[in-house]
């Protein structure tokens, strides 16, 4: 204090405002364990997720990531509720499951781990650009992914624009329980694998392209387009569809065979190519302290599904070291061209068909809150609790008979907790 | 300065920044040309002349001067703008030329500001006494600059003296000001500092030092005793409310030796400590 106000007298000035000074951590963990849950004990999944992040001079970052998840659950197979009950075959090939009548059918074997991995480096390159080059992997029971990517990114304008580019390539390998079905062939009885193929691939290749511009120290906004081609077996080999008939729009029953499937079920097959094409757009605006974070995106593709996406987030500070922030998400998509709820047996076989109700005609509205808050040792911690609601329609042109008096879209609901803390070393 | 000094300004026209670096550059040579012990002509010379004469000194000179007698209170004698003279016998050229004990205690007999006579404005020092505040000036013109920068622009400033440093404010840019700070490699950091406000400062210099029978000699001297403090840190950086505090205290920091760890504690600031 003595040496305060003798320096204050040497400067003639009034006594400065305190230091700010901090050694920048060298070490960065972020970690975070997820809880998402879907009602009707369908999917369950339970994620750990932590990136480490090593500080190098220069501005030049190593970032490990590494995330487990449990997922246990059932899903829906993507055949239609009957007024008797249905029995199938298990993907392996070993058991049969039978779904009550008048019930959505869901595939109860749902169950895997998956752990995938990342690292990535990043550093400055010249004055005015920053480089990053990743690698990622990851392993669940029936898939494997690597990928490689890479992004570059030029400031210009007095670092008041942002140009950047980016590409990822990825090749998985698929191999499905029970082996990858043989599209639009009948589910067999157990043990029968004669319409089973071995291990399958898909390449996918992406690109974006973004400019963000800080507009004034207020507003910041950001566009990105992005390209993304997938090349190879994009089925999902768990996804069936009922066989119907043409008038009642009832699945077929399937001669009994020991150990065979109560109804007619085939499965799905895709087209082995999808381009895909997104529009991002972002403003983060500052308001005094509050942050109003809003995105819209469009993507469009050549299975003809067009989705929007708008994304608001709210950050509103709450004393000196936490904030509330609430969320909403609206989604909205149109099915894919070869979406159908079942196949009509008096019809030939199309090309390509999926009931998988992630290809339908559906909206979905996330609502959340988060808070989050800085602990006396400059932590960051935060908890997150949102709703998810899925809601979906077959077109009308596509139920016959019966099937217009059913629910054919499996709606969802679901809960997503997330706690997540951060600190340096 | 004697060291690559340095003005960072964020976001301001090209004409500011000529005028804001040209003011601190102007204001940086008149501190020098005022108190550097190494031209002739001005106060620090005149005083350092006098031969037992007493010399009637300007305001900012008598500041300094308080300041410097605050400090030598402050530390029991350990900071002493009287010491220059030691070099006369201490030259740290990494060799193993100790001086004889006989040659230091001749010295040390012009070395006290307890026998200066200083009662602004006029300074009576001992013939063959000097002063030198060289140990205060660099951090002082920092503070100085820091004064002139804020004077014309409330963009955020950084003013760098060969590493002793200040800001004006916290950058809009980005979260804090990245401070390298030098490690035993010169050129290669050895940590960098987030600093959002305050100043900077660092002592020690591990190129100066002698080495003789396995002992090291630091270039940190006792000024009562006239010999190298014993256990004397690499460098310690200190970050305080100004580069002056910031720079005295990792002076005195050194001139603790083994206890420049506690000391720096016991003030409440941040510091980072090379051995």
């Amino acid at each position: 204090m003595a040496l305060a106000s003798a320096t204050c007298a040497l400067l003639g000035t009034s006594l400065a405002p305190p230091a700010d000074a901090q050694e920048d951590p060298n070490w960065d963990f972020n970690t975070s364990l997820l809880y998402y849950g879907e009602d009707q004990d369908r999917v369950q999944d339970l994620s750990f997720k932590s990136l480490t992040t090593r500080r190098f001079t220069d501005d030049r970052f190593l970032t490990f990531g590494l995330t487990v998840d449990t997922l246990t659950g059932a899903s829906p197979n993507g055949t239609i509720r009957q007024d008797v009950p249905q029995t199938y075959t298990r993907p392996s090939g070993n058991g049969q499951y039978t779904v009550p009548a008048g019930e959505l059918p869901l595939d109860d074997t749902f169950k895997d781990t998956r752990v995938a991995i990342s690292a990535n480096w990043q550093q400055p390159l010249g004055e005015k650009g920053l480089a990053n080059i990743g690698f990622s992997a990851s392993k669940e029971y029936d898939y494997l992914h690597t990928g490689i990517n890479a992004r570059y990114a030029h400031d210009f304008n007095q670092r008041n624009t942002t140009v950047s580019a980016g590409f990822a390539y990825s090749t998985d390998s698929i191999e499905p329980v029970g082996g990858a079905p043989i599209p639009f062939t009948p589910m067999l009885e157990t043990g029968n694998t004669s319409n089973r193929l071995g291990d399958q691939d898909k390449d996918i290749l992406d690109f974006v392209l973004g400019v963000s511009q800080v507009v004034n120290p207020n507003l910041v906004l950001q566009v990105n387009y992005s390209y993304s081609n997938s090349d190879g077996y994009l089925n999902n080999p768990y996804k069936l569809l009922s066989l119907v008939d043409p008038i009642t729009g009832d699945t077929l029953e399937r001669p009994p065979v020991a150990g065979g499937p109560s109804h007619e079920y085939r499965f799905e097959g895709r087209p082995d190519q999808r381009t895909q094409h997104g529009i991002f757009t972002q403003a983060k605006l500052n308001l005094g302290g509050k942050v109003l974070d809003a995105s819209y995106r469009y993507m469009t593709d050549d299975w003809e599904i067009d989705s929007h996406t708008l994304d608001v987030r709210y950050r509103w500070p709450i004393g000196e070291r936490g904030y509330l922030e609430p969320h909403v998400r609206y989604y909205t998509q149109t099915e894919a061209e070869f979406y159908r709820l079942s196949l009509d047996s008096s019809e030939a076989l199309p090309a390509f068909a999926s009931s998988d109700y992630r290809l339908g005609n559906f909206d979905a509205v996330t609502a959340g809150l988060k808070y989050g808050w800085k602990t006396r040792n400059d932590n960051d911690m935060s908890i997150r609790v949102e709703w998810y609601t899925q809601s979906g329609e077959v077109p009308a042109d596509q139920l016959i008979g019966n099937q217009a008096s059913r629910d054919n879209y499996p709606d969802l609901n679901a809960i997503i907790v997330q706690f997540s803390y951060r600190f340096s070393r | 300065m004697a060291s690559p000094c340095e003005v960072l300004l964020e976001d301001v026209t090209r004409a500011t920044a000529t005028e804001v670096t040209d003011a601190v550059a102007r204001e940086a040579w008149r501190i020098e040309d005022a108190f550097s012990r190494y031209r002739s002509g001005n106060i620090v010379d005149r005083i350092n002349r006098a031969d037992g004469r007493a010399v009637a000194v300007d305001d900012e000179t008598a500041r300094l001067l308080d300041f410097a007698n605050t400090l030598h209170e402050l530390s029991d004698g350990k900071f002493d703008i009287t010491s220059g003279v030691l070099r006369q016998v201490w030259v740290f050229d990494g060799s193993d030329r100790v001086p004889e004990a006989a040659a230091v205690a001749s010295v040390l007999k012009r070395v006290g500001w307890h026998m200066a006579s200083w009662k602004a404005p006029r300074l009576t020092l001992r013939p063959g006494m000097e002063i030198d505040l060289g140990g205060i000036g660099k951090e002082y013109a920092v503070d100085r600059c820091i004064a002139t920068l804020t004077a014309m622009t409330d963009a955020p400033g950084l003013v760098n003296f060969g590493g002793d440093l200040a800001v004006s404010a916290p950058p809009t840019r980005r979260n804090a000001w990245k401070v390298a700070v030098e490690g035993p490699q010169a050129g290669a950091p050895e940590r960098v500092l987030d600093l959002r406000r305050g100043g900077i400062a660092t002592s020690g210099d591990a190129q100066r030092f002698l080495l003789r029978d396995g002992v090291r000699y630091s270039h940190i001297l006792d000024p009562r005793t006239g010999w190298p403090v014993e256990g004397a840190a690499t460098s310690i950086t200190v970050a305080a409310d100004t580069c002056t505090q910031a720079g005295m205290l990792s002076t005195l920091a050194m001139l603790e030796g083994k206890g420049a760890e506690a000391f720096l504690e016991r003030q409440g600031v941040r510091f980072w400590c090379r051995r």
